[in-house]
């Protein structure tokens, strides 16, 4: 899967720099100044490609619960305790985009990183002694890569050396690898005493727990900063996944998870995304020429 | 317009299709259930399994009690993505140590246990829910070990202790006895009853009692005779078994048997802690057979004398044998052979982390499997599982 992600990045790098500079350079007025820039169509349009990398944190949000573990009936059910947006992801991305009369569209293919995490808690007590007490805490840290292909609309809110902007679009995304790690700790009074203890983790391949496939909806703002023909973009996000991250089918095949009770949830990833990246221009570099900007 | 709807329309269709959706079916065709009980103490022993009209489950199993030498009844109803629907924990306690499986006559289950005071068999019917469905009967016959169907009456062995010998009898689903009982001598001495006792009584050692009939009309029991614990093929009111495959008195024998055709018999051996499966095996029903003579596949993973199920998957493309047992690391092995030759197709290991020990298992309406067991939450308290293996999974183990 790695392989054909590459081969999707590498065309789409080709068929960019083919399509930039496939038209002719105007002759007549090579400076790209302003008000060449205004008479001329050809001058209002830019391709930018770039890198851009950054950090995300993503909230599991819960469509339909399961689990391995039944509670006797009338029993008070420990729910499973999700924590949002609280472990750091990280993603890359290349990021090709397409400029003209202050709207963008832009292709950004991305390896995305994400982690969440949700803990269970079960007791048993005996009830003619209560000093006769286990307490088991589970916390169930997820990792899942995933390769993606966003489509976003850009808007530049202004036009100037320092350019805010607002985006919105859509992501489909393929799944490369997926870990899961579990962390049992816990309290025993039945030993005797106060006995305090943890577990080993398990650490299990996930890939047959996630979802091959799935896609979601971005939109976020951020600004530009030209440096020279240099473009810098720092840009925050916030993604609604859409369908489910989770594969249905296999909820129960991994008999080292399900074994200590562990079943995923039906479930959708939000993430908040932040990043940084560098942009080139990909159009008309002739000596003295300044991008769109200038 | 009409070219991008063209690519993008059908890219759109194929992208869908290939994302995740709920699908709550699919729970009824695949899950694993843990059912845990709050009481510190409780430890349940899943005895059988039934799928019941409406597709859900019914678990019968033994629960310990406090103070008792015997089992508890415990009886658990779930649907068919194994929620549960009813539960039965408070079964009178003068019932003990429940008999499986279940039998399904006349659209009723019954079971055979004993009261805790003169150890007299007693037949329970229940309904689909797992309640007692009218009163429950007793046989007069002592130490019930094992039951099966045989048309629509039962077949019961039990031990009867005054005449030192297993006893054969037919039951009407009533109760009254319409055949038998036959008895024949486990042989004299203490020491030859010790064991039979010992599989009484709460955390003894449990022999893989049985009884059925074979598809040539014979009765068959696995249970002690002449000192071993043995198969015994018999008729009602028969002075002598017919014939006999001896085990080696109480170490060996056989762990499981299911009779598959005409003197054909899927069955598996143990042997001073040995185990033997042995797919496709012809017996003599008349004559003498020395149990250790007859082979089998040795499985060294499977724990010592292990506890054996079997199981006869047909669907329309494939007819198998399941063995179902407990491994040495603790986890339910599923093995699978192909009737007609008796080759192996495939092996399934559920459980992990967790100790789990088999209860029974059986072929689900689906042509899934069901599986009940035994594990140890927190690696100590014993609880009734449930794997359901989707008739897909199911095929990659026989195919």
């Amino acid at each position: 899967m790695k392989k054909y992600y590459l081969l999707i990045l590498i065309s789409a790098l080709l068929t960019t720099q083919v399509y930039a500079q496939a038209r002719k350079v105007n002759k007549r007025n090579p400076t790209g100044t302003a008000a060449a820039k205004k008479s001329n169509p050809f001058l209002q349009k830019q391709f930018w490609l770039g890198f851009k990398a950054g950090t995300n944190l993503t909230q599991a949000k819960v469509q339909e619960s399961y689990s391995v573990i039944v509670p006797p009936p009338n029993a008070i059910v420990d729910v499973k305790n999700y924590k949002n947006f609280n472990l750091t992801g990280s993603q890359v991305a290349l990021e090709v985009t397409f400029y003209t009369k202050g709207f963008s569209i832009s292709v950004q293919p991305t390896y995305f990183h994400s982690r969440f995490e949700y803990a269970n808690r079960y007791e048993w007590m005996d009830a003619n002694s209560p000093t006769n007490l286990l307490t088991l805490n589970y916390k169930q840290e997820q990792q899942t890569d995933y390769a993606e292909l966003p489509l976003l609309v850009k808007y530049d809110i202004a036009g100037s050396v320092l350019r805010p902007f607002v985006q919105a679009g859509v992501y489909y995304a393929i799944q490369v690898n997926a870990n899961k790690a579990v962390t049992v700790n816990g309290v025993d009074y039945a030993s005797g005493g106060l006995n305090e203890f943890e577990n080993d983790p398990i650490l299990v391949g996930a890939e047959d727990l996630f979802a091959k496939n799935y896609w979601g909806i971005s939109a976020g703002a951020g600004v530009n900063y030209n440096l020279g023909n240099v473009r810098l973009t720092l840009e925050g996000n916030y993604r609604m996944g859409m369908s489910l991250a989770n594969s249905t089918e296999n909820r129960y095949k991994n008999d080292r998870l399900a074994g200590v009770g562990d079943a995923l949830d039906d479930i959708k990833l939000n993430n908040i995304v932040f990043s940084f990246g560098c942009l080139f221009p990909m159009r008309y570099l002739a000596s003295g020429f300044k991008t769109l900007d200038r | 317009m009409k070219s991008i709807i063209r690519i993008f329309l059908p890219l759109t269709l194929l992208v869908s299709a290939c994302l995740e959706k709920a699908d709550l079916r699919l729970e009824e065709k695949s899950f694993f259930r843990i059912y845990d009980n709050a009481d510190f103490n409780a430890a349940f022993t899943p005895i059988d399994i039934q799928q019941t009209s409406d597709e859900g489950y019914l678990v019968l199993a033994g629960k310990r009690l406090d103070d008792s030498n015997f089992t508890g009844i415990y009886l658990l109803k779930v649907d068919k993505t194994g929620q549960i629907v009813n539960e039965v924990d408070d079964f009178d306690t003068q019932y003990v140590n429940p008999v499986g499986p279940l039998l399904l006559i006349n659209g009723a289950y019954h079971f055979v246990c004993m009261d805790t005071n003169l150890q007299l068999a007693q037949l329970v019917r229940l309904n689909a829910n797992g309640d007692i469905d009218g009163s429950i009967t007793p046989l007069g016959l002592t130490y019930p070990l094992a039951i099966n169907t045989d048309g629509n009456n039962i077949l019961l062995l039990s031990y009867d202790n005054e005449d030192k010998q297993m006893d054969i009898t037919q039951l009407s689903a009533t109760g009254s006895i319409s055949a038998g009982p036959t008895g024949f001598s486990i042989g004299v001495g203490d020491e030859t009853e010790e064991p039979i006792i010992n599989h009484f009584i709460q955390g003894g050692r449990k022999f893989p009692f049985a009884i059925g009939r074979t598809s040539g009309g014979a009765i068959y029991y696995n249970g002690f005779y002449n000192y071993t614990f043995s198969l015994v093929f018999t008729s009602f009111g028969a002075d002598d078994p017919a014939g006999v495959v001896y085990g080696q008195q109480d170490d060996g024998g056989f762990s499981a048997v299911m009779p598959v055709g005409a003197g054909q018999f899927a069955a598996s051996r143990f042997n001073f802690g040995d185990n033997f499966l042995l797919p496709q095996i012809n017996l003599t029903t008349n004559g003498i057979t020395i149990g250790t003579e007859l082979g089998g596949f040795t499985l060294p993973e499977l724990a010592p004398n292990a506890t054996v199920r079997l199981l006869h998957h047909t669907t329309d493309q494939q007819a198998s044998i399941v063995f179902g047992s407990n491994t040495q690391a603790r986890q339910i092995a599923l093995l699978a052979y192909n009737e007609d030759d008796g080759s192996f197709t495939g092996s399934r290991y559920l459980g992990f982390a967790n100790p789990f020990e088999i209860g029974n298992l059986i072929q689900t309406s689906d042509d899934g499997i069901a599986v009940c067991g035994i594990t140890y939450l927190a690696g100590r308290f014993p609880r009734i599982c449930i794997f359901k293996l989707s008739k897909q999974e199911v095929e990659e183990l026989t195919k």
